[in-house]
C-alpha cells in the first residue's frame, strides 16, 4: 500500500484511540439573507379577500386563483379582440437562473414571486421594481425530487408564506421580507422537501411534503398562522394501508395485479405504511360552505417495485376529504390501487357544480390525471360520477414493468404532470396541458436505502420516438374534448383561463401563448427567451389589466433555464 | 510538509490529551489524497474541493456507517463524529474546485451523453450542466477515472448506497456510461 495511504491509516486510528474530540468550530453564523429596496406598502389580506377572490378582478390571491382553484380570472380587458396587442410591460429579471414553477400573487399592486431554492421576492407590479427580496440560507441536506422548485407563495393578513427546499415552513413580514416564525416540518436526510405553494384559510396554513421517491410517509398538515405552531398532522398514509385489493383502476381497466402473491408478502412484512409514499405536493382546494378541504396524493414508494409494498397503497395515488378544522378524513377515491407506473394524481384539484349522472346540477370536484383523464366526482362522498376521453394517447395500459424495459404509454409524466387545469365554470370547460412521452418502465427490487433516492428501478423515455405536447379543452359536463392543439414540447408548467375568452399558457421552447378558449386558435404568442413552464397569473394596477408568467424553463423535462418574470399588458 | 504537518498534529494529541483542533487541521488528513491544493494524488480519486455539502456529508456518513466501503476512506470515517463530518463538508465546499487538464470530449461521446440525459434524465438530479446541489454532487469536470469507476460501480452494485443510482446506471449500457464519462470530465 502507497506510504500516503498508511498515513490515513495511522491518522484514522491515532484518531480513534486518542479520543478525538471536537472543538466548539468557528461556525459562519447561518442567516438567512434579506435585501430592501423600500418596505412595500402591501394591503391587509383579509379573510373576506381571500374568500372573494373569484369575483375580484384587482388581485390574484391563490396559487390557483381563488380556494376553488378555478383559475379563471374575472377580467374582460384583455380578450379575445385585443390580446393581439399585447406585449411586456416589464421584465424582472431574477438572480436564479433555473426552473421556474412559481405563480405569482398580487395583492393590490404588490407581486410575490419565488423561485428555484425557494427565494421570495417582492415586485412592484407596475412598474417591476423590486421591493424585497428574501432568500433563505437552505441546509445542505436538500432531498427533492425533479429541480430546486418552488410553486409560490401564500398570503394572509401581513404575511407571506413560502415552504422551503429543505422542509421548512417560512412566515415573512409581506412589507419587509424579515421572517416572523420558521418552522422545521420534517428531516431532508430522510426524504423530505418542499416545492408547493401552501394554502391560508382561516388562521391555518395547510401544506404537503414531497418524497414519493424516497420513501417517506406524507402527510397534510395545518400550522397556525400566527405562530408556526402545528395544529394537525393528516398521514396520508394510514396503518392501515391494504385496502380492497382492488384489481381495477377507477376507469374500471385491469391492473394484472397478482393479489396471491402481494397477501403472501403481507402475511410476511406486515403492512408497509412507514415508507409507503404518498406525497401532496400541490395546493388543496378549500369548500368554504362545508368548511372541507380537498387534495390529491401521490405516488407509492418505490414508484415502480410493488413487490415490496403489498396492498391497495391507501391513499396513494387517490382524491382525499377532510375537515379543515380537525384535519379528520371524510371520504376518498383511489384512481390507481398498487401502482408501479409513477402515475400519481398530482395536478390540483378544482371545485365545480357539474352534472351528475342524471344530468342535475351538483357540487363536484374534478381532477386531470397522468393517466390523461379529467375525473369527474361528486364533492359530498368524493364518488366517481365520470371519466373524460383521454387527452393523450394510451397504449398498453397496464403493462407491468419488466427488467429489460417495458413500453406505456402514457410515460411517467403523464398525461397532465403537476401542472393546474384552468376551467370556465359557467361553461363547464376544463382546460389541461399535457405531455405525450413515449417511455419504457424498467423494474429492480432493492431494500429501502435510508432517505435516498428509491424509485425501484427506472424510467426511460424512448429517444427514436416523438415526444410532444397538446393543449386540450374538455366539457367535464359530457367527458368530450371540445377542441386541442398539438404543441411541439411535451407541456408542463399551467394555463389561466379569462372572462375576455382567452386561455394562456407557455411551452418549453420559450413561447407563451394567448388561445381563443372557443376553439383554440392561437390568438397571440411570445417569445420569453426561456422555458414558459410555470402557471400565468393576472391583475389589475390603476385600471390597466395585466398577465404575468415566469419564464425559468425546467429541471424534469430539461428546457431552457432563464431567470425572467414577464408582465404583459395590451396598448 | 505533510509529513512534517502530520506528525506535529499526531504529537501535539499524543502529548497533551485531547485537544480541540481547527478544521484545517482536521482536514490535512484528506489533502493526503484528495490532494493539498485540490487535484487529488491519482486519477481514481475524486476531487472534493468544492463539492456540495450535503452530498459530501452523506458519502461521509455512509462510510462511517459502512454503507459505503473504501479500505482508505472508511477508517478515516469511522473515527468522525456528525459535526466533524458537517464542518469537513462545509469546509471543503467552500474551496474552489480545481480544473485538471482533461480534454473536451469529442462529439460523438458528447451526442451520446445528451441522447443519455434525454432518455434517463441524469440532469434531472444533476441539474444544469451537470452542477449539482445539495445532497446531489456535481459531476461535471471531475476525475474521468473516478467517474467512470462510480459509474460502473453502481451499475454492478458494488457501490450499494445508492440503489436508485444503480438502478439509472442499469439503463444505460457500459459503452454509453464511457461516452458520458469522458463528456462530463471534459466539461
Amino acid at each position: 500500500m502507497p506510504g500516503r495511504m498508511k498515513l490515513g491509516l495511522l491518522l484514522g486510528t491515532a484518531l480513534t484511540t486518542i479520543g478525538f474530540t471536537t472543538a466548539a468550530p468557528a461556525q459562519e453564523v447561518k442567516q438567512d439573507s434579506k435585501m430592501s429596496v423600500r418596505a412595500a406598502g402591501v394591503t391587509n389580506v383579509t379573510q373576506q379577500l381571500l374568500d372573494n377572490a373569484a369575483k375580484d378582478s384587482n388581485n390574484f390571491l391563490h396559487t390557483n386563483g381563488n380556494y376553488a382553484q378555478t383559475r379563471f380570472y374575472p377580467n374582460k380587458q384583455i380578450n379575445t379582440s385585443n390580446v393581439a396587442k399585447l406585449h411586456p410591460a416589464w421584465i424582472f429579471q431574477t438572480e436564479v437562473k433555473e426552473s421556474m414553477e412559481t405563480s405569482p400573487i398580487v395583492v393590490n399592486g404588490t407581486m410575490f414571486a419565488t423561485t428555484s431554492y425557494s427565494h421570495v421576492y417582492a415586485i412592484d407590479a407596475k412598474t417591476g421594481a423590486e421591493l424585497w427580496h428574501f432568500k433563505p440560507k437552505l441546509g445542505a441536506i436538500t432531498t427533492y425530487c425533479c429541480g430546486p422548485n418552488n410553486r409560490g407563495v401564500a398570503v394572509a393578513d401581513d404575511k407571506v408564506f413560502v415552504a422551503t427546499l429543505d422542509a421548512k415552513l417560512v412566515a415573512l413580514d409581506a412589507k419587509t421580507g424579515n421572517v416572523v416564525w420558521e418552522q422545521k416540518l420534517a428531516d431532508p436526510e430522510d426524504g423530505y422537501s418542499e416545492t408547493m405553494a401552501p394554502t391560508v384559510v382561516k388562521g391555518k396554513v395547510l401544506i404537503g411534503t414531497n418524497g414519493g421517491e424516497y420513501g417517506i410517509r406524507g402527510f397534510v398538515r395545518a400550522y397556525n398562522a400566527a405562530d408556526g405552531k402545528l395544529l394537525w398532522n393528516f398521514d396520508t398514509i394510514p396503518e392501515n394501508s391494504v385496502g380492497v385489493w382492488a384489481a381495477r383502476d377507477a376507469t374500471g381497466r385491469d391492473m394484472h395485479r397478482d393479489i396471491d402473491a402481494e397477501k403472501a408478502q403481507l402475511a410476511k412484512i406486515g403492512d408497509p405504511y412507514k415508507r409507503l409514499g404518498g406525497g401532496v405536493w400541490q395546493n388543496p382546494a378549500v369548500d368554504l360552505a362545508t368548511n372541507r378541504i380537498y387534495f390529491v396524493v401521490g405516488n407509492p414508494s418505490p414508484d415502480l417495485d410493488g413487490s415490496l409494498r403489498p396492498g391497495d397503497n391507501l391513499y396513494t395515488d387517490s382524491l382525499v376529504s377532510l375537515d379543515l378544522d380537525t384535519g379528520k378524513y371524510v371520504c376518498h377515491l383511489q384512481y390507481i390501487a398498487h401502482d408501479v407506473w409513477d402515475l400519481d394524481a398530482v395536478s390540483p384539484v378544482v371545485l365545480v357544480d357539474v352534472a351528475d349522472k342524471s344530468g342535475n346540477t351538483i357540487p363536484g370536484v374534478i381532477h386531470a390525471g397522468k393517466t390523461g383523464h379529467i375525473y369527474v366526482h361528486d364533492r359530498k362522498d368524493c364518488s366517481l360520477i365520470r371519466f373524460s376521453d383521454a387527452m393523450v394517447a394510451q397504449e398498453n395500459m397496464w403493462t407491468l414493468p419488466t427488467k429489460e424495459g417495458a413500453r406505456m404509454l402514457p410515460g411517467a409524466n403523464g398525461g397532465v404532470e403537476w401542472s393546474p387545469i384552468a376551467t370556465n365554470p359557467q361553461a363547464h370547460m376544463a382546460y389541461a396541458i399535457n405531455l405525450h412521452q413515449p417511455m419504457t418502465y424498467q423494474v429492480e427490487s432493492s431494500p429501502y436505502p435510508g432517505g435516498k433516492l428509491w424509485l425501484g428501478g427506472a424510467f426511460k423515455v424512448i429517444p427514436t420516438e416523438e415526444s410532444f405536447g397538446n393543449v386540450t379543452a374538455v366539457d367535464y359536463n359530457t367527458g368530450k374534448i371540445k377542441w386541442q392543439v398539438k404543441t411541439p414540447e411535451p407541456m408542463i408548467g399551467g394555463i389561466l383561463a379569462t372572462d375576455g375568452g382567452l386561455v394562456f399558457t407557455g411551452e418549453g421552447n420559450g413561447l407563451f401563448k394567448a388561445y381563443d378558449a372557443n376553439d383554440g386558435k392561437v390568438l397571440w404568442q411570445f417569445q420569453a427567451g426561456a422555458g414558459v413552464n410555470a402557471p400565468p397569473s393576472s391583475y389589475t394596477v390603476d385600471g390597466k389589466q395585466y398577465i404575468v408568467v415566469g419564464a425559468g424553463g425546467n429541471t424534469q423535462i430539461d428546457f431552457k433555464r432563464g431567470n425572467n418574470i414577464i408582465a404583459f399588458t395590451v396598448d | 510538509m505533510l509529513r512534517l504537518a502530520t506528525a506535529t498534529i499526531l504529537l501535539i494529541c499524543l502529548g497533551t490529551g485531547a485537544r480541540a483542533q481547527s478544521i484545517e487541521e482536521k482536514a490535512e488528513v484528506c489533502g493526503a489524497c484528495h490532494g493539498e491544493n485540490g487535484i487529488p494524488l491519482e486519477k481514481d480519486i475524486p476531487i472534493i474541493w468544492g463539492q456540495h455539502a450535503g452530498y459530501a456529508y452523506l458519502q461521509l456518513r455512509d462510510f462511517n456507517k459502512g454503507v459505503r466501503h473504501s479500505p482508505r476512506m472508511s477508517p478515516i470515517a469511522e473515527a468522525l463524529s456528525k459535526d466533524d463530518m458537517t464542518a469537513l463538508a462545509e469546509y471543503f465546499e467552500k474551496k474552489q474546485w480545481p480544473k485538471l487538464p482533461q480534454p473536451a470530449a469529442g462529439g460523438t461521446d458528447a451526442a451520446t451523453a445528451n441522447r443519455v440525459n434525454a432518455s434517463i434524465g441524469c440532469t434531472g438530479c444533476h441539474l444544469d450542466q451537470y452542477r449539482g446541489d445539495g445532497s446531489i454532487p456535481r459531476i461535471c469536470d471531475q476525475s474521468h477515472d473516478y467517474l467512470l469507476k462510480t459509474m460502473l460501480d453502481f451499475r454492478t452494485r458494488k457501490r450499494a448506497n445508492n440503489p436508485g443510482m444503480s438502478d439509472l446506471m442499469n439503463a444505460a449500457s457500459e459503452d454509453e456510461l464511457k461516452a458520458m464519462a469522458a463528456y462530463l470530465a471534459g466539461l
